[in-house]
């Protein structure tokens, strides 16, 4: 009789219905129906992002202030606060639901996937597929030519690849099938060759000519997001590209959180199954979508930050967080990808870039990689934003990083209307004297959020247009009615709800823009501690980089004047959009790529922010806009100035 | 062989900043206070001119401070109940250079009193005394921002100095300031950065540099004085070093942080051991004003007219 009741959960709008035990949550429900849910906290209840409406039925939930009156009124709850105690009808709101299918892909910028090409110059890598499938037309033996098969094959290898004899290795399986396959196809045969190491695997053998059909995966593992390119190694061309969000967010919004729980609820078999089970859809909606055989898929090469790559081959990640900070790995050999799961052909091997550390990953090495920082004659600035803010100063000669916590809030994270850059993301914003908004969405449909582009567009607008005042704060007694007070302060209307694809009004409140404050404050800090180091002045630095999952499009100028990165002529800076999965298919496609990446990995060295002094002070002094230090920004200073005196 | 020169060549220096207007400046002060000039960290004159002399402002209350100990209410107990005659003592016994006049009775819970009565206390002031005269709000912005409009408005051409403006309130006091010619106190919370920021923040307002003294709460002996003077330390050395939006005179509260420190206030009966309240108390405070004074202080605001004489006689010897 100790049997729970069990209850039924009806969602809408996707009419799925699922059975748990009363008393658990509508979060949970969700979680078991595969409904995706939006949440920063994780179900922890605090962070107010998982609002769903009650239809029909009784729930139990403690009281929110994450509510709003009118909300309550509507029969808003908290999806993970709601205990379900009878049958339930919960519809999603639009700004609640996470729409798998439409996350922008990362796209590299065009120049970007240009470089691997024929090698026209030092920025190109020669085109060698990691796994290549060769051609072969054998000479059949006779009483002259008494050359055993196996060695017969590593001769033809040899003639056509130049790869030496005791730098081949065959594994047993295919060993076992080779006269037959040679005789077969009457000595015209495929072979599927690997990179390994000092090594060159013979991975298959095909009758006749299969050389057309080759094909790898790059992925960018990252924490909150995960994008697939599929790629053809024959022809070198991008056939595809899709992503998701990365489905571990159950576990936590960043990944210290992630391996908090792994460790606290022996759960990391489980971390890791989540990932590898996206990263199987991913690739399955890829090969359906292309009509492609998923054996002929030979290759997948991954990069991530370190904690990622460690969830990703399930290796122990708990020591990243503790000091000293020492990952289990930073280079990683290939190993089969069905070794840990992957879905492809059986014998297909799975890369992953090198990492640097625990706090600067594959990301930031395949992103150095993706704009030849290895290569630069001039100094160079790689800054990836995400949750951590990583910086690379360098050039061929040298380069050290380093990784500052930016938070999430340029992701949309911990922003009242911020999202992640996906349809209906307002991009592009502008606010003129008279506090009109002109804005400019993604996918050009009406607005449910801002992502990371458009926040940093909205910052330096509402500093342009008088809205707020150099320490961020809202210039009260403005002569409009977009901006208001409410019980948690003041807040600015972007988009009345009238224009809105939510059904709310789209807002940037007083909290929101010191939290972007604060990132941007981290960013530049670092990026200046990281100058000072070197003893560099800002003047020296000819080339900024800068990627990160900002959407498409990003107004560098509304970067300076907010000061998130020096003051600098604009023409300095490059938006490079998603280095990461641009450094992992460049290493798919040439051997030199991956190899680069090593090198770039072994040559960089760490500079740690953590418990520096100076990296507070540089620190608290950017935490205004621009900065404290106005002569750190002489244009953004003349810019305001001119912009006070209209 | 010869020694060499180890001296510091400083590039910048502290804007001189004038309180107070005579008569022919449109006020009716009897005498004018300037501070500031320094181009040079304190006592090192060898490195470049000093500047003028600190100045000490003695605090007057709006209201009788029942609070205070008796130590400390021993030498004003024929005049706390007139802060204009409280005033005139300071200035004519003690040696005040100027008066602070604390608006202590027109915060919502310290009285409540109305801005009326404010200006009739400011005007009382004005005409007791001929020193210039520095007027502190009650640091209730709501109230500040009431009160002091209405004050400002009756020291109009007194040049005052009017205290102050904060990161999160600043606009209505630097407005008052900059409409009736008045001096402004730019406050922030032992922090260089507010500090700094407060100052572009008024002056994006148009208000002039040469008329605004800086305020970094103030921490006495054994409450966080070594943090206030490292803060004004590093002020000191960024405006040398020719940081025009630090390069003001600087103003502290040592009368009233020194006597909340329970060594100071303690009575004979509660702490025996530590010696006669009468001496302790404004050996704390003299202490805690000489002390950062080095760090680089133009006007120090003070209590006890004992403390006053020996922080007098302190920057008289060492000039």
């Amino acid at each position: 009789m100790a049997r729970k009741n069990v209850v039924k959960v009806h969602f809408l709008p996707n009419d799925v219905t699922v059975e748990l035990e009363s008393g658990r949550t509508v979060f949970e429900a969700a979680h078991k129906a595969r409904i995706y849910i939006c949440s920063v906290c994780g179900g922890e209840g605090t962070c107010g992002k998982c609002k769903v409406v009650l239809k029909k039925g009784q729930i139990d939930s403690k009281p929110t202030s994450l509510l709003g009156h009118d909300e309550i009124e509507k029969n808003y709850i908290l999806a993970c606060q709601a205990r379900v105690l009878g049958n339930v009808q919960i519809f999603i709101p639009e700004e609640t639901r996470l729409e798998r299918s439409k996350i922008l892909v990362g796209e590299e910028s065009p120049e970007m996937g240009l470089l691997a090409h024929t090698k026209t110059d030092s920025r190109h890598f020669l085109i060698e597929p990691l796994v290549r499938k060769v051609f072969l037309e054998l000479e059949s033996p006779t009483m002259d030519d008494n050359v055993a098969d196996h060695e017969r094959l590593y001769n033809a290898i040899n003639k056509k690849t130049n790869t030496a004899s005791d730098r081949m290795q065959t594994g047993y399986r295919i060993l076992k099938q080779l006269p037959t396959v040679l005789r077969e196809g009457d000595w015209k045969v495929t072979v599927t060759l690997a990179y390994r190491g000092s090594t060159t695997e013979v991975v298959e053998i095909q009758q006749g000519d299969t050389s057309r059909n080759n094909f790898g995966v790059a992925i960018d593992v990252g924490t909150t997001t995960v994008v697939a390119h599929l790629v053809d190694l024959a022809t070198c061309r991008t056939l595809d590209s899709e992503a998701t969000y990365n489905s571990q967010i159950e576990f936590g919004e960043d990944y210290i959180q992630r391996i908090i729980y792994g460790e606290q609820n022996n759960a990391f078999g489980e971390i890791h199954n989540t990932i590898i089970n996206d990263i199987n859809n991913l690739i399955s909606t890829l090969v359906k979508r292309n009509f492609i055989n998923l054996h002929d898929i030979t290759a997948v090469v991954c990069a991530g930050n370190t904690a990622m790559m460690h969830f990703l081959l399930e290796l122990e990640p708990t020591r990243i967080r503790r000091e000293p900070y020492i990952p289990s790995a930073n280079f990683i050999p290939p190993i089969r990808a069905s070794e840990i799961g992957i879905k492809i052909n059986p014998r297909g091997l799975l890369y992953t870039l090198p990492s640097v550390g625990a706090y600067v990953g594959a990301d930031i090495t395949a992103g150095a990689t993706a704009i030849r920082l290895d290569q630069a004659d001039a100094l160079s600035l790689f800054i990836d934003i995400g949750t951590n803010g990583e910086v690379v100063l360098g050039n061929k000669e040298w380069m050290v990083c380093c990784s500052a916590s930016a938070g999430p809030s340029f992701e949309g994270s911990g922003v009242h209307n911020g999202m992640r850059a996906a349809k209906g993301a307002i991009e592009k914003i502008n606010i003129t004297r008279d506090f009109h908004v002109e804005y400019k969405t993604i996918g050009n449909v009406p607005p449910r959020g801002i992502c990371g582009s458009g926040l940093l567009d909205c910052i330096a607008s509402l500093l342009r247009s008088g809205v707020i005042n150099k320490s961020g704060n809202f210039n009260t007694g403005l002569r409009t009615d977009r901006l208001r007070k409410t019980e948690d302060g003041y807040e600015f209307v972007l988009v009345n709800r009238v224009g809105a694809g939510i059904d709310d009004d789209i807002i940037i409140t007083q909290a929101d823009i010191t939290h972007l404050i604060r990132s941007k404050a981290a960013i530049y800090a670092a990026i200046s501690t990281l100058l000072d180091a070197m003893n560099m002045s800002v003047d020296t630095i000819e080339h900024v980089y800068l990627a990160g999952g900002f959407g498409n499009y990003l107004d560098v100028r509304s970067a300076i004047t907010i000061g998130m990165l020096p003051d600098m002529p604009t023409s300095r800076v490059k938006f490079v959009g998603n280095t990461c999965v641009a450094g992992a298919k460049l290493s798919l496609l040439s051997k030199e790529a991956f190899l680069t990446a090593q090198q770039i990995a072994s040559k960089m060295t760490y500079f740690d922010l953590m418990g520096n002094t100076k990296f507070m002070e540089k620190f608290m002094s950017a935490n205004f806009l621009p900065h404290t230090n106005l002569d750190e920004f002489p244009s953004v200073y003349e810019e305001l100035a001119a912009h006070s005196s209209l | 062989m010869e020694v060499p020169n180890v001296a510091e060549k400083w590039m910048g220096c502290v804007r001189k900043v004038t309180i107070g207007a005579t008569k022919e400046q449109g006020g009716t002060r009897g005498n004018i206070v300037t501070v500031g000039g320094a181009k040079s960290i304190p006592y090192m004159d060898f490195e470049g001119e000093q500047g003028c002399k600190p100045v000490i402002a003695m605090d007057v209350l709006d209201t009788v401070p029942e609070d205070w100990p008796d130590a400390l209410k021993e030498p004003f107990k024929d005049v706390l109940n007139s802060p204009a005659k409280w005033a005139k003592k300071c200035v004519e016994q003690y040696g005040a250079d100027m008066v602070c006049l604390k608006l202590d009775s027109i915060h919502p819970d310290k009285g409540n009193k109305s801005a009326e009565e404010a200006v009739a206390t400011v005007k009382s002031i004005l005409q007791a005394v001929s020193v210039p005269l520095i007027i502190w709000g009650c640091e209730h912005n709501e109230t500040d921002n009431a009160v002091m409009p209405k004050v400002s408005q009756a020291a109009k051409g007194e040049r005052c100095l009017l205290a102050g403006a904060s990161q999160d309130n600043y606009k209505i006091i630097a407005a008052v300031c900059l409409a009736d010619g008045h001096c402004l106190v730019t406050q922030a919370p032992v922090d260089i950065n507010i500090g700094k920021q407060v100052n572009i923040l008024v002056s994006d307002l148009g208000f002039p540099l040469d008329r605004i003294i800086m305020f970094q709460t103030t921490g006495a002996l054994g409450y966080g004085m070594e943090y206030v003077y490292s803060i004004q330390e590093r002020e000191r050395i960024a405006a040398l070093s020719g940081d025009n939006l630090l390069g003001m005179p600087v103003i502290c509260n040592v009368g009233y942080e020194s006597w909340r420190a329970k060594e100071a206030k303690a009575s004979d009966a509660e702490a025996p051991q530590w010696g006669s309240c009468v001496e302790r108390g404004p050996m704390w405070e003299t202490i805690t004003a000489a002390t950062l004074l080095q760090s680089g202080v133009d006007i120090i605001r003070m209590y006890h007219p004992k403390a006053v004489a020996a922080v007098k006689k302190f920057t008289q010897d060492l000039a």
